[in-house]
C-alpha cells in the first residue's frame, strides 16, 4: 500500500447561516483529511452539521455562509483546487460535482424525481458527464442497475421510483451516483431509515464497490456501529465543531473527548448485562443558537471544569488523533 | 415470580384489502397480522421485532382497538374482570383504555400542534371524563416521574427536543397508572444520547410501577436489553417465540437468525462477524407459498415451497415455524462474512 495520499483536505470550514433570529453556527471550524481509496466516518447527534459539512463540500450551499478551504487533488499532477473559491453556480464546480465528488442524499425519495423513470433519472446523470450515445448510455445505466444489485435490472428500468422500496430506492441513488465513476462519494446517512438486513446489504455494496472503483468514501452517520463497521478514519462532531479525530480502532479503544467517551458508553453491546441501567449522557443537544460559548459541551460534560468556558485547545495524541478539550492541558 | 398471564392473543388476524381502479375494487388483502397467538405476563417486557411490513405496528393497533381485528381473541385480564378487547363493547373498551395504553413512535403526528403538553398528556384522562381541575393536577403529579420539570406543562410541542416529546408521550400512556403499556419504536427517532436515558427510564418506571411490556422496536439490541421473551415476525406470522435467552443465544429460525446476524457490531476489530441476509421481503400481497420465508432462506428444501411449517413448541416455552428447526444447525456462520478489518492507517 503506498504512503496514504489526501484526495480532499478540509481546513477551518465555517457555515454561518444568517437567520432573523441570529446565527446559526452549523459548523464552526472543522479540520479533516480524506485519503485515497480510504473511508472518512462523520459521526454525531442531530443537528451537529454533519449534512451541511458534506453539502458544502459540493459547494450546495450559498457562497456567503461558507468560509475556510477545501483542497480538492484531482488524479495525476493537477493542482489542488479550492472549491470554496469556485462559483457556486460555475461551470467548474458543475464539472466536479457528480463527476469527481458524488453524493448520496439521506433522503432517496425527495432526491428522487417521482416524474420520471428511475432509468431516465441515471441516464440524465450519465448524459451530464459523459459524451455517450443514447444506446451507449442506456447500456452503462443498465449495467449500473445490475452493479448495485437490482435484480432483473432491464425491466425495473422503466418503473417510477415511488414502485419501488426504500432499499431498492437508495440502490438506485448509489447507481446514480457512481455512473461517472467519482473519486470521492460523500454518503449521507445512506442507511438510517432502512431494516438492519437491508442496512447490511446497502453498507456492503458500498465498500465493494469503493474497492472496485478505489473509490474515497465519506460516511456520514450517527451510528457507531456503521463507522465501526466501515470507517478507516472518523471525525466526531458536535454542534458544529470537531469534538475529536482519530483512526478507527484508537477511537473505539481510547477515546480521549468526554463526548466520545460517553456516545461509546451509551450504547448497547453484545455484552452489556440485560436490564441494567444505560451510562446516559445527561440533557440533549442544545439548539445551535443557544450554543454555550467556550467548550459547546460544557453544559453536558461530567469532567467541565472552570476553564472549559474559554474555547478548548486542540491537543495531539498521535499524528492522527486529536481531541478538543480542556482536559489534557495542565493549568 | 409465577406466570400470571395479563395479556393472551389468541389466534388475531387482521387483512387489509388492497382496492385498484377508479371503482375501488378489492383485488386481494395484505395479510399484515395473520393467525398470531402469544402470552403476556404481568411484570414482563415482550419484545416484537420483524423487517418492516412485517406487522408488528398492527398487532399493536389491534391490541388497542385501533384498527378492528378481522379474527381472534385478545384478552385482558383487568384487576377486576376479563375482557376480550376484539369484541368489546365501546364502554368496556373505556375500561380497557385505563388497563393499556401506547406510546407511539411520534405521537404529536396525530395531534393538534396548537395543543399544550399538558393538554396532550391530560388527553387519555378527558376520555375518562376526569375534571378539568384534576387532569392538570395529574399532569404536574407525573411530569417529574418522566424527568421533566413543572414548566414544560405550557410548552407547544414545536418547542420540545425529540427525546422531550418522547418523555411527554410516555406521561401521556401512564397518566391513567395501565398496569400494560404497548411501546411502538418509543426510542427509534431519538439521538443515541437520549435513547439510552429513555431506555433507563422505562426500565426504572417498570420495576417502580410494576408495569408490563410490549416493545416494538427494530434496534434488536435495545429489545434484547429490555425484554424477557421475544417475538420475531416475518410477513404476517410468528416465526419464532421464547425467552430472550432462546431466541437470541439458542435461535432455531433460520429468519432470526439472519436478523440477528445483521445487526452491526459496534467495535472496529469484530468486521468479520458481520453477515448479510439477501433480498427484501416479498410483497405482503402475494406472500410466498408454503413457509414464507423460502424465497430468502439458506435452508429451503422442497418441502418448504409447498408446505407451510407449523408454530411447534420446542420445549420450554420456545415455539418456532420452521420444518427443521429441531435438525438445523445455526450456531454455524451460515451467511457469507462481509467486512474485512480495518487497513492499519498509519
Ligand atoms: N391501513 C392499511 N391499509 C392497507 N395496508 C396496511 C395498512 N396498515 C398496514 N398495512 C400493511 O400491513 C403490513 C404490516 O404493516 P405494519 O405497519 O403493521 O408493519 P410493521 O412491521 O410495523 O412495519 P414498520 O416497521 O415499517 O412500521 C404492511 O404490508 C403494510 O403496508
Ligand atoms: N439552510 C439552512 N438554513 C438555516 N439553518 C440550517 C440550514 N441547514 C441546516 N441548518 C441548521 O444547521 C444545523 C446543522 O444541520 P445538519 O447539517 O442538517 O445536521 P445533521 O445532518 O448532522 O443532522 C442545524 O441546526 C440546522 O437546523
Ligand atoms: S473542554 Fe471542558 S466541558 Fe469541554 S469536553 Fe473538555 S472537559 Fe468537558
Ligand atoms: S421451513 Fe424451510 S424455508 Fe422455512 S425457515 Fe425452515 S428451512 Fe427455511
Ligand atoms: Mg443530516
Ligand atoms: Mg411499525
Amino acid at each position: 500500500m503506498p504512503d496514504s495520499q489526501p484526495i480532499l483536505e478540509v481546513h477551518d470550514l465555517h457555515v454561518h447561516f444568517k437567520m432573523l433570529a441570529g446565527i446559526v453556527r452549523a459548523v464552526d471550524g472543522v479540520d479533516f483529511t480524506v485519503e485515497r481509496g480510504r473511508c472518512l466516518g462523520i459521526v454525531g447527534e442531530s443537528g451537529c452539521g454533519k449534512s451541511v459539512t458534506a453539502r458544502s463540500i459540493l459547494r450546495l450551499l450559498p457562497s456567503s455562509d461558507t468560509s475556510g478551504q477545501i483542497l480538492y487533488h484531482p488524479d495525476g499532477d493537477g493542482q489542488p483546487i479550492d472549491l470554496v473559491s469556485l462559483d457556486a453556480k460555475g461551470d467548474a464546480i458543475r464539472a466536479i460535482r457528480g463527476k469527481d465528488i458524488a453524493m448520496i442524499f439521506q433522503e432517496p425519495m425527495t432526491s428522487l424525481t417521482p416524474v420520471y423513470t428511475i432509468g431516465e433519472q441515471i441516464m440524465e446523470s450519465i448524459r451530464q458527464h459523459q459524451n455517450l450515445t443514447e444506446e451507449e448510455a442506456q447500456e452503462l445505466a443498465i449495467s449500473m442497475l445490475n452493479k448495485v444489485g437490482i435484480p432483473d435490472a432491464e425491466r425495473r428500468f422503466g418503473d417510477y421510483p415511488h414502485q419501488m422500496s426504500g432499499g431498492m430506492r437508495q440502490r438506485v441513488m448509489i447507481a446514480i451516483a457512481l455512473c461517472c465513476e467519482p473519486r470521492v462519494l460523500i454518503a449521507d446517512e445512506p442507511t438510517t431509515a432502512l431494516d438492519v438486513t437491508i442496512q447490511a446489504q446497502i453498507l456492503r455494496l458500498i465498500r465493494s464497490l469503493q474497492q472496485d472503483l478505489d473509490m474515497s468514501v465519506i460516511m456520514i452517520t450517527h451510528d457507531l456501529a456503521v463507522i465501526a463497521q466501515l470507517a478507516d478514519f472518523v471525525v466526531v462532531m458536535y454542534l458544529g465543531q470537531m469534538a475529536e479525530k482519530a483512526p478507527v480502532v484508537e477511537l473505539f479503544q481510547d477515546p480521549k473527548h468526554p463526548y466520545t467517551q460517553a456516545l461509546l458508553r451509551s450504547i448497547v453491546r453484545p455484552d452489556t448485562p440485560p436490564r441494567e441501567q444505560l451510562h446516559s449522557i445527561s440533557g440533549s443537544v442544545p439548539d445551535p443558537r443557544n450554543a454555550p460559548s467556550g467548550c459547546r459541551f460544557r453544559n453536558r460534560c461530567p469532567s467541565v471544569h472552570d476553564r472549559c468556558v474559554e474555547d478548548p485547545p486542540v491537543v495531539q495524541f498521535g499524528p492522527q488523533h486529536s481531541a478538543t478539550c480542556w482536559l489534557y492541558v495542565d493549568e | 415470580m409465577p406466570d400470571t398471564p395479563i395479556l393472551q392473543v389468541e389466534n388475531l388476524s387482521k387483512f387489509f384489502p388492497v382496492q385498484r381502479g377508479l371503482l375501488r375494487r378489492t383485488v386481494g388483502h395484505v395479510k399484515a397480522v395473520n393467525d398470531v397467538s402469544f402470552t403476556v405476563n404481568k411484570g414482563e417486557c415482550l419484545g416484537l421485532v420483524g423487517e418492516s411490513g412485517c406487522g408488528k405496528t398492527t398487532v399493536a393497533r389491534c391490541l388497542l382497538r385501533l384498527v378492528e381485528p378481522d379474527q381472534g381473541r385478545i384478552l385482558l385480564h383487568g384487576e377486576q374482570q376479563t375482557f376480550d378487547i376484539a369484541s368489546a363493547s365501546r364502554k368496556e373498551m373505556l375500561d380497557v383504555r385505563r388497563q393499556m395504553q401506547i406510546i407511539f413512535q411520534d405521537p404529536f403526528s396525530s395531534l393538534d400542534p396548537r395543543w399544550r403538553v399538558t393538554d396532550v398528556i391530560a388527553e387519555p384522562l378527558m376520555a375518562q371524563k376526569v375534571g378539568r381541575g384534576e387532569a392538570g393536577r395529574r399532569v404536574l403529579d407525573i411530569l417529574p416521574t418522566v424527568g421533566l420539570g413543572p414548566h414544560f406543562a405550557d410548552r407547544f410541542p414545536h418547542e420540545l427536543s425529540g427525546g422531550e416529546r418522547q418523555r411527554v408521550s410516555i406521561a401521556r400512556a401512564l397518566i391513567v397508572s395501565p398496569p400494560l403499556v404497548v411501546a411502538d419504536e418509543p426510542v427509534s427517532a431519538l439521538d443515541v444520547s437520549v435513547r439510552s436515558q429513555i431506555i433507563n427510564l422505562l426500565l426504572d418506571l417498570q420495576s417502580q410501577m410494576n408495569l408490563t411490556y410490549v416493545f416494538i422496536a427494530h434496534d434488536l439490541s435495545i429489545v434484547k436489553h429490555i425484554s424477557h421473551r421475544i417475538a420475531v415476525m416475518y410477513l404476517g406470522r410468528l416465526v419464532e417465540l421464547g425467552t430472550t435467552q432462546q431466541v437470541f443465544e439458542e435461535c432455531k429460525h433460520p429468519y432470526t437468525k439472519a436478523l440477528l446476524a445483521s445487526v452491526l457490531i459496534p467495535d472496529p476489530t469484530h468486521r468479520e462477524q458481520s453477515y448479510v441476509l439477501e433480498g427484501e421481503v416479498p410483497s405482503p400481497l402475494n406472500p410466498p407459498s408454503g413457509c414464507h420465508f423460502s424465497t430468502r432462506c439458506p435452508f429451503a428444501q422442497e418441502q418448504c415451497s409447498t408446505e407451510e411449517p407449523d408454530l411447534r413448541d420446542m420445549g420450554g416455552g420456545h415455539w418456532v415455524r420452521c420444518h427443521f428447526a429441531d435438525e438445523l444447525d445455526l450456531s454455524e456462520e451460515i451467511f457469507a462474512p462481509q467486512f474485512d478489518t480495518p487497513t492499519a492507517s498509519n
